[in-house]
């Protein structure tokens, strides 16, 4: 087939370039672009913007180098991932090229990467908890298979060992990594972990490192998440590991901006909540076919700031990573109550009592730092914050199962207060007071 | 081609923003359809300019509710001529849509994810409904008015002149028999004598707003089941709610109770730019509970417009003036309606998308100049008809950016609705449900199931409670006087046993006004009668420990019987426990 050609670009800006008048390029098609003399090809682009004085494209390689003699070759088709189970143990970059040094790979398939909406009548109500052996998490914010959820932390915190952690012990038949404007040292570190663990052969890597350009970074979640549909689509458990998606909601920022796009709230374009919308709602339990769960990674100055303020409120809930602890107060499972119905039935109440044992310790925390804890019971609150944070909210401990975290809330329970002070019913206290 | 259609081309495309060439007569609102790959997309104009190249054409500019790609200069619109409308008709109550009125079971049919191009009719076209008619022939009739009725479930569905239609006459009318939707139900004539055939469902524009008979304040009180709003910040049928929260803080849960437990006949959900699961949640799981005033299955009063956040960010905008529209068609007919939308934020975020592509210039955090007065009109039509006896109850949700209830939404939604269930970070960080802060957010607009000064005297209580509170985090515990010591703990106990409500247990997630009654006794004898603990031999401290001993084992007790306490004798159990409290008898 021959394909068109154009061979004037008219303006080349950062990340973007233009030509006038219209080529007969549709909306969000791929185009070629190509040395002149050569015919070598130089970089794939998008069509972002048409209209019949100008077409404007997104430039994946970055537009450095580029001339307006460069030649553009149009491909009439969005672009698609390749996708193959030749995949699994490989490396790729943010529009599915070998990115590992490997041989070429023969793709079964090309994918959609547009990320279509899912019926919403083909979803399962999600009700299958994923136990990660972490107290913080299996106790007071059940992982429940679909769901979407982000770590939020500063940038300084052990977020990606977090993540790598939870990947280990997951219940997945694929793993999706999605490595957005990450440090070298962040991509070795997971790639040996998930060596270490044994779970390379079920993983596919995507990967964007920090400085590479920029709309390959903006494609990356859209070409991991169409191949992690179609093992879905398969029947396949899949886990998506995002990580940073601050990272690539920056990149989405730049590049508004390159447009001229109105920014909302801190140079963000208005659709921020929309663009992480579709990323995020691919997370499904499909019916007839396999599922798809999402641990994402956000980090952030402040929860205010846009990108976890808009993630918090499309997400699923979140965990909360804060000196190297994942904090009860912040961190939420939405779909919890999915699945925490059903484990032993002291899971829920103890879990509710803890959480508000713990907030008035915090605040007797305060207190005390203005001298005013000085009555027995606010000493007693202050101990029972320092157990709780070194026993319950340490991730990095060793994995327990959900039964025995129970007994060890009891235990914690035991240690500090009278069964009256906690609240919880006289039934439960009868069953479980004694036997821990 | 058919030369009487008006047809244009795409001169310019930017996400969901597109410009076409028109020759001829183009009408502001109306909608067009635009050939993609051959696929025809939906959109609405929404604005009309001059061609600067051919003064004989001219530029419409078009919000288009589907995904775009493919799409390329000189692609073919066709313009409908009728602004974007609404079916109404028997069938809506159970049914579950996108923004635009597809039925999502019908498009899963056809491909498990929602492709451009995808479309199904709005109702069941092949269903046959029982007709009686309530009017004959020459009978002067108008819009609005009633020619019959269908059962739909358990309501009976009036058939009625559409409301664009204004005098006429009555020509024709079948008897009782089974129809669908598309059959000829009747013949009216209008004035100037033009014959329009009537079915079972009509076209609406969701734009215009359907009449009231009589308008009025609203004054019944709605028993939703949730003890804080219905004792502290009450709505009545009719009335207008806007509920702000951070994420996390539970607006979703708090939906999802009104959802299962607020008495009304017809609950209209349009989940408009938030999370699918949570809509696939209503319409799978609420299917098998019960309607709290009928037994049915919950979900046979409830329709749901899904409009979730990865759809088309332009269909969310008309998902929510559809769900408007349609509970607007329920109350003429005299039924109590509630829409409940999750939430508005994403709704006005829609129109600063659009507003940004179409190059406007930006109101505060780039939200158009004028959303304060589009939120105000949206909840303006909402509102209680004595005419007919109907009402249309609006309970909008909101999440403000950073949670921060001054930014624009937020206040504009203060600013609109009667009612304001604002739920607190603090709150919700200790995991209290709701966290509706009751200190801040209750009403005074609507009536409550307890009389006035009941409602002065809790909330005092609670406000004190508050300070001292304060008092005790700042000065020590020792510093605070026992009487003040014991007013903190009655506070604590109104705010733990009464205000905080577990919304996953079967009994203490709904509460109904007979037994709010019983605990308002309780709380009022709680507060007003004052409490001696021994005092012999004590010092401050140990009283003070006795004082919080007695109050634990007194909560425990009370939590005890929210989740226990079902029969007659039962919830008597509660004042003798208060009496026996009040007198520190031991039980």
């Amino acid at each position: 087939m021959i394909r068109k050609e154009i061979s004037k670009i008219s303006e080349i800006g950062k990340a973007l370039i233009s030509v006038e008048g219209n080529p007969g390029v549709a909306l969000n098609h791929v185009v070629e672009l190509l040395e002149a003399d050569t015919n070598q090809s130089l970089s794939f682009a998008k069509a972002i913007n048409i209209s019949e004085n100008s077409t404007r494209f997104q430039v994946f390689n970055g537009t450095q180098g580029l001339s307006t003699h460069t030649k553009i070759r149009m491909h009439e088709v969005p672009l698609t991932a390749g996708f193959s189970y030749n995949m699994l143990g490989r490396s790729f970059d943010g529009v599915g090229n070998v990115a590992d040094g490997g041989p070429e790979i023969i793709f079964e398939k090309e994918v959609s990467t547009r990320l279509d909406t899912l019926n919403p009548t083909v979803r399962l109500v999600p009700k299958q908890a994923l136990w990660t052996g972490i107290p913080m998490i299996d106790v007071f914010n059940t992982l429940v298979k679909s769901q979407k959820i982000p770590i939020f932390a500063g940038p300084t915190e052990p977020y990606n060992r977090l993540l790598s952690q939870i990947a280990q012990g997951a219940q997945a038949d694929i793993i999706i990594f999605a490595g957005i404007g990450l440090k070298f040292d962040e991509y070795q570190y997971f790639k040996e972990q998930l060596s270490q663990s044994g779970n390379i052969d079920k993983t596919i890597m995507f990967t964007h490192l920090a400085g590479d350009s920029q709309i390959k970074g903006l494609m990356l979640p859209d070409v991991a998440l169409g191949v992690a549909r179609e093992f879905a689509d398969q029947g396949k458990d899949v886990l998506v590991l995002l990580t940073d998606m601050t990272n690539w909601s920056n990149i989405l920022r730049n590049v508004a901006n390159y447009q001229d796009q109105i920014p909302s709230l801190q140079g963000y374009p208005g659709s921020l909540y929309s663009e992480l919308a579709k990323r995020y709602e691919v997370a499904a339990d499909i019916e007839g076919a396999g599922s798809i769960t999402i641990i994402g990674a956000t980090t952030l100055e402040s929860l205010e700031d846009p990108v976890p303020d808009n993630t918090g409120y499309i997400t699923e809930g979140q965990f909360f990573l804060e000196n190297g602890k994942l904090k009860l107060a912040r961190s939420l499972s939405r779909l919890k109550q999915q699945v925490n119905g059903a484990t032993r039935n002291d899971h829920r109440p103890i879990m509710t009592v803890m959480a508000s044992l713990l907030a008035d310790a915090e605040k007797a925390y305060e207190a005390a730092e203005v001298g005013a804890a000085n009555d027995a019971f606010s000493q007693k609150l202050l101990r029972y914050r320092e157990d709780f944070i070194a026993n319950m909210e340490e991730p990095f401990g060793e994995s327990i199962e959900l039964e025995a975290a129970l007994d060890q809330c009891w235990q914690i329970l035991k240690r500090h207060f009278k069964p009256t002070e906690t609240g919880l019913s006289k039934k439960l206290i009868d069953e479980y007071w004694n036997k821990n | 081609m058919d030369c009487n259609k008006r047809t244009g081309t795409l001169i310019s495309i930017q996400d969901s923003l597109v410009k076409a060439r028109f020759l001829g007569e183009v009408k502001m609102g109306e909608m067009a359809e635009i050939m993609v790959d051959g696929h025809l997309l939906q959109a609405e104009v929404l604005q009309i300019q001059p061609d600067f190249k051919n003064p004989q054409a001219g530029i419409a500019e078009m919000q288009v509710f589907e995904d775009l790609t493919g799409a390329q200069i000189g692609d073919l619109v066709e313009f409908k001529g009728k602004p974007l409308s609404v079916l109404l008709g028997p069938g809506l109550l159970t049914s579950i849509w996108d923004g635009l009125q597809n039925p999502l079971y019908k498009l899963g049919e056809q491909d498990a994810y929602l492709v451009p191009g995808l479309k199904a009719p709005a109702l069941d076209v092949e269903k046959l409904w029982e007709f009686t008619p309530t009017v004959k022939v020459g009978e002067e009739l108008s819009g609005g008015d009633s020619i019959g009725y269908v059962p739909e479930g358990r309501l009976e569905h009036k058939i009625l002149v559409p409301f664009n239609l204004g005098k006429c006459k009555l020509k024709s009318i079948v008897g009782k028999c089974k129809l669908n939707i598309t059959q000829e139900v009747a013949v009216v004539v209008d004035e100037q004598n033009n014959n329009h055939v009537l079915n079972l469902a009509f076209r609406q524009s969701v734009k215009s707003p359907i009449p009231f008979k009589e308008r009025a304040i609203p004054s019944q009180t709605i028993s939703t089941g949730v003890r804080v709003i219905d004792l502290l910040a009450p709505v009545g049928y009719g009335g207008t709610v806007g509920n702000p929260g951070p994420f996390g803080a539970g607006k979703t849960v708090l939906q999802h109770s009104l959802c299962k437990y607020a008495l009304a006949d017809i609950i209209i959900m349009a989940a408009c730019g938030e999370r699918a699961g949570e809509a696939v949640e209503v319409f799978k799981d609420f299917a098998e509970l019960d309607d709290p005033s009928t037994g049915e299955s919950l979900m046979k009063r409830m329709c749901i417009f899904g409009n979730t956040s990865s759809m088309p960010v332009a269909a969310r905008e008309a998902s929510v003036f559809i769900a408007l529209t349609v509970g607007e068609y329920y109350r003429y007919q005299g039924y109590n309606v509630i829409l409940l939308a999750d939430s508005t934020s994403r709704w006005a975020q829609a129109l600063r998308e659009r507003s940004g592509r179409q190059g406007d210039i930006p109101g505060p955090e780039a939200f158009p100049m004028d959303i304060p007065d589009q939120i105000k009109g949206m909840y303006q039509r909402a509102g209680s008809d004595v005419g007919t006896g109907g009402s249309l109850t609006f309970i909008g949700t909101v999440s403000p950016a950073g949670g921060n209830f001054q930014e624009p939404v937020t206040q504009a939604t203060m600013d609109a609705t009667g009612g304001f269930w604002g739920l607190s970070q603090d709150r919700a960080d200790a995991k209290k449900y709701p966290a509706i802060d009751p200190l801040v957010y209750t009403t005074s607009v609507y009536d409550s199931f307890i009389s006035w000064d009941d409602r002065k005297n809790m909330l005092q209580t609670l406000h004190e409670s508050n300070d001292i509170d304060q008092t005790i985090s700042t000065i020590g515990l020792k510093k605070v006087p026992i009487d003040k010591y014991v007013q903190y703990q009655k506070g604590q106990t109104i705010d733990f046993c009464v205000m905080q409500q577990d919304a996953f247990h079967e009994v203490d997630a709904c509460t109904r006004p007979e037994r709010l009654e019983i605990i308002n006794q309780a709380v009022q004898k709680l507060i007003n009668t004052p409490i001696e603990f021994s005092q012999n031999e004590m010092n401050d401290e140990e009283l003070k420990d006795l004082v919080k001993i007695k109050f634990d084992e007194l909560r425990q007790w009370w939590k005890d019987w929210n989740s226990n306490a079902q029969s007659a004798e039962q919830m008597n159990e509660l004042d003798v426990k208060l009496e026996q409290f009040i007198k520190q008898e031991e039980a």
